[in-house]
């Protein structure tokens, strides 16, 4: 009565190893669905601009393709753009489109300027890997 | 249910329902506080208290709409008082004194609509509004406010 | 004797959540009048950002609003779309199935849990007993992993739609839940026994910040708040989504002042541990739980309704109102710590300087901002400026 109670855990956790995860020089442990990097699958997307109507944060634009790509579903030939900075990950994007063409990841380290709108990303996926 | 249809006879004007069937009676803007006063004496000091207070700007009507939702205590029912107020001159008296707790509703209703509770000594234009709006002499819930 | 210094502090409360914690939160400033150590007067000052969320509810669709309100608070924001999702439903006439139901309560029930542990070692921590606070916080991690499991992600779960939940429980991801649970239950039961044994604990807390149960309804204070002082309300007796058919005891505890309190909170962590392993249990299967986001009806019948549910720090209440168009014509958020925090201005009052920091974290404020002290002593006409964490330790 009165005692810290917590000693013995104390003394346990100050021989033990301590629970901090170094982060820059170990992984976090990450869910395979966790909310993460998303991008359009051009093979599928027709440019209905439903996931840019739908965004809360409006961080999606439709942007034409450039030249010399063929998408024979997308008439209207625009595609959409994510902007990471804006985007929230409530995923709203991938549940709402019709024709199911979001390509979904766990990548979660996004920071940095460099790979900010997801251009690039969706432009490969047509291209089927050859660079 | 019945008990407080019953005991506001002689203030409603109309009752109905509202989704999920919560009891809703409209009175007219003068008799809302002696409306108040016949409740809380039916049940207490503990019985009752003031959950929220909101009000609803109606443009084309001209009007500004006032809610008081009370909820009981051991019965867990949630009652709707209604008032209409004139959207050029919308004042009501303060239920301050009869519940200490429709404080924060009624400051807030004041600092976003414009409705003065007469008798509330607290009210004041910088509560919750930022001072770039409140000097332009706006309020932001009304729905010609630019905001 | 005459008065020669008059100490005008005001106090604002830091929350040290870190990095994930969201913005959209309400400074609050509390102006504390004190003669010598004793509080004499209060008052409440606010001068918030969150109210841009209802004129901003008003200019985007039904659907986009979902996520817009549940980014209001950073700790409860299941709760936010939970009560909003409802208030919609009611007004459309859809009813979720029930297996959606029961993942409805699982996800609010671990947020309960989490925000319960994170105001006890606020607390903790703000009467100096750091070490509990970690051991709290490491604890709590393993509540936030299975938020992760469960929604997807952390802090904002955006979990809830229109006619049920987004995403489904497979049976692995169920075992794993449950895993996380059974681990957790020995330790917050020794957290319980420190808050209930340790001296230092009781000395600060017992007999702080004393509510009668009579001011309690008439200042409208609801939560724990209530519930520590002998009111018995919860907004759960109702039975929305599926609160009618899991069983659980609401925690009522009669002596009224702080210590009570962070009781009742932690014997509701341990009611909650309970309630969602009944819900992993017995999920049903009479249904699918997420709805064809592609399908969602566009049209809006006229009406209104209003939704309470019982957040982690009370009764939050939303009214929503319907013109037929594609944006609602109102919607009224009424959080529990408006409630809370401005009309508890009195419950200060003859209590001494170091007491004002535990009352205020016992009402389990929903605020993070600066921390800031100014004591102004009027002899000398000088004023100064005080960590919180120092004003805690009672003033010199």
């Amino acid at each position: 009565m009165g005692k810290p109670s917590l000693l013995k855990d104390v003394l346990k956790w100050f021989i033990g190893r301590p629970i901090t995860i170094q982060y820059p020089y170990e992984e976090t442990p990450i869910e395979n669905r966790f909310r993460g990097r998303h991008f359009a699958d051009l093979s599928k997307c027709t440019g209905c601009s439903l996931c840019a109507i739908e965004c809360p944060a409006d961080a999606i634009t439709m942007e034409k393709l450039p030249e010399g790509v063929s998408v024979p579903k997308n008439p209207r030939r625009i595609y959409p753009v994510v902007s990471y900075g804006k985007c929230v990950y409530c995923y709203r994007c991938v549940t709402v489109c019709p024709f199911d063409a979001y390509i979904t990841t766990n990548d979660y380290k996004l920071a940095g300027p460099a790979k900010l709108y997801s251009r690039d990303y969706s432009l490969q996926s047509i291209r089927g890997g050859e660079q | 249910m019945e008990a407080l249809s019953e005991l506001l006879k002689e203030y409603a004007l109309t009752t109905y329902s509202m989704k999920p069937n919560r009891l809703v009676i409209e009175i007219p803007r003068e008799r809302v506080k002696d409306a108040l006063k016949a409740i809380k004496e039916k049940y207490g000091d503990t019985g009752i208290y003031v959950s929220t207070i909101v009000g609803t700007d109606f443009p084309d009507k001209k009007q500004v709409r006032l809610d008081y939702y009370l909820v009981t205590h051991p019965d867990d029912n949630v009652y709707v008082l209604r008032t209409w107020l004139p959207r050029e001159d919308p004042r009501v008296d303060s239920i301050l004194d009869l519940f200490p707790g429709a404080l924060s509703g009624e400051c807030e209703t004041h600092d976003l609509l414009g409705v003065v509770f007469e008798g509330n000594p607290f009210i004041k234009r910088g509560f919750f509004v930022p001072t770039d709006i409140t000097s332009k002499g706006v309020f932001p819930l009304r729905k010609d406010s630019g905001v | 004797m005459a008065v020669d210094k008059v100490v005008e502090i005001p106090v604002s409360l830091e929350v040290p959540i870190g990095p994930q914690h969201p913005a959209l939160h309400e400074p609050v400033m509390l102006k504390v009048y004190a003669e010598g150590e004793e509080v004499v007067k209060v008052e409440v000052n606010t001068g918030y950002n969150h109210r841009g969320v209802e004129k901003l509810t008003e200019k985007n669709s039904f659907y986009r609003n979902i996520f817009i309100v549940s980014r209001v608070c950073g700790i409860c924001n299941i709760v936010h779309s939970d009560v909003y999702v409802r208030a919609v439903e009611q007004v459309m006439n859809i009813e979720p199935p029930r297996r959606a139901k029961y993942l409805r309560v699982l996800a609010m029930e671990l947020e309960r849990i989490h925000s319960h542990m994170i105001i006890n070692a606020i607390m903790a921590e703000v009467l100096g007993y750091d070490t509990l606070f970690m051991y709290i916080m490491r604890d709590r991690e393993k509540v936030m992993k299975a938020k992760e499991i469960l929604t997807g992600n952390r802090v904002l779960g955006d979990y809830l739609m229109v006619g049920g939940v987004r995403r489904d429980l497979s049976e692995v991801d169920r075992e794993r839940i449950k895993d996380v649970l059974v681990k957790l239950e020995p330790e917050v039961r020794k957290y319980v026994r420190v808050f209930e044994e340790d001296e230092t604990i009781g000395k600060r807390l017992r007999g702080v910040g004393v509510v009668k149960p009579r001011d309690v309804t008439l200042h409208g204070l609801v939560g724990p708040t209530a519930r520590g002082s002998g009111i018995n309300i919860d907004a759960r007796r109702e039975g929305y989504d599926a609160y009618n058919e899991v069983p659980f005891n609401i925690i009522v505890r009669g002596d009224m002042d702080s210590w009570s309190r962070m009781m009742v909170r932690w014997h509701e962590t341990i009611e909650s541990i309970n309630m969602c392993k009944y819900v992993l249990e017995n999920l049903p299967s009479d249904g699918p739980a997420v709805p064809d986001e592609t399908k969602l009806s566009r049209k809006f019948p006229v009406g209104e309704a209003f939704a309470r549910v019982e957040a982690p720090r009370g009764e939050l209440t939303y009214y929503v109102m319907s013109d037929g168009r594609q944006n609602p014509f109102r919607v009224k958020i009424r959080t529990p710590s408006f409630n809370n925090i401005i009309n508890s201005g009195f419950s200060y009052i003859g209590y001494t300087i170091a007491d004002v920091p535990v009352i205020l974290t016992s009402y389990d404020p929903c605020i993070s901002c600066m921390e800031r002290a100014i004591v102004t002593d009027l002899r000398r006409g000088e004023r100064k400026y005080i960590r919180f964490k120092d004003l805690s330790m009672g003033l010199k």
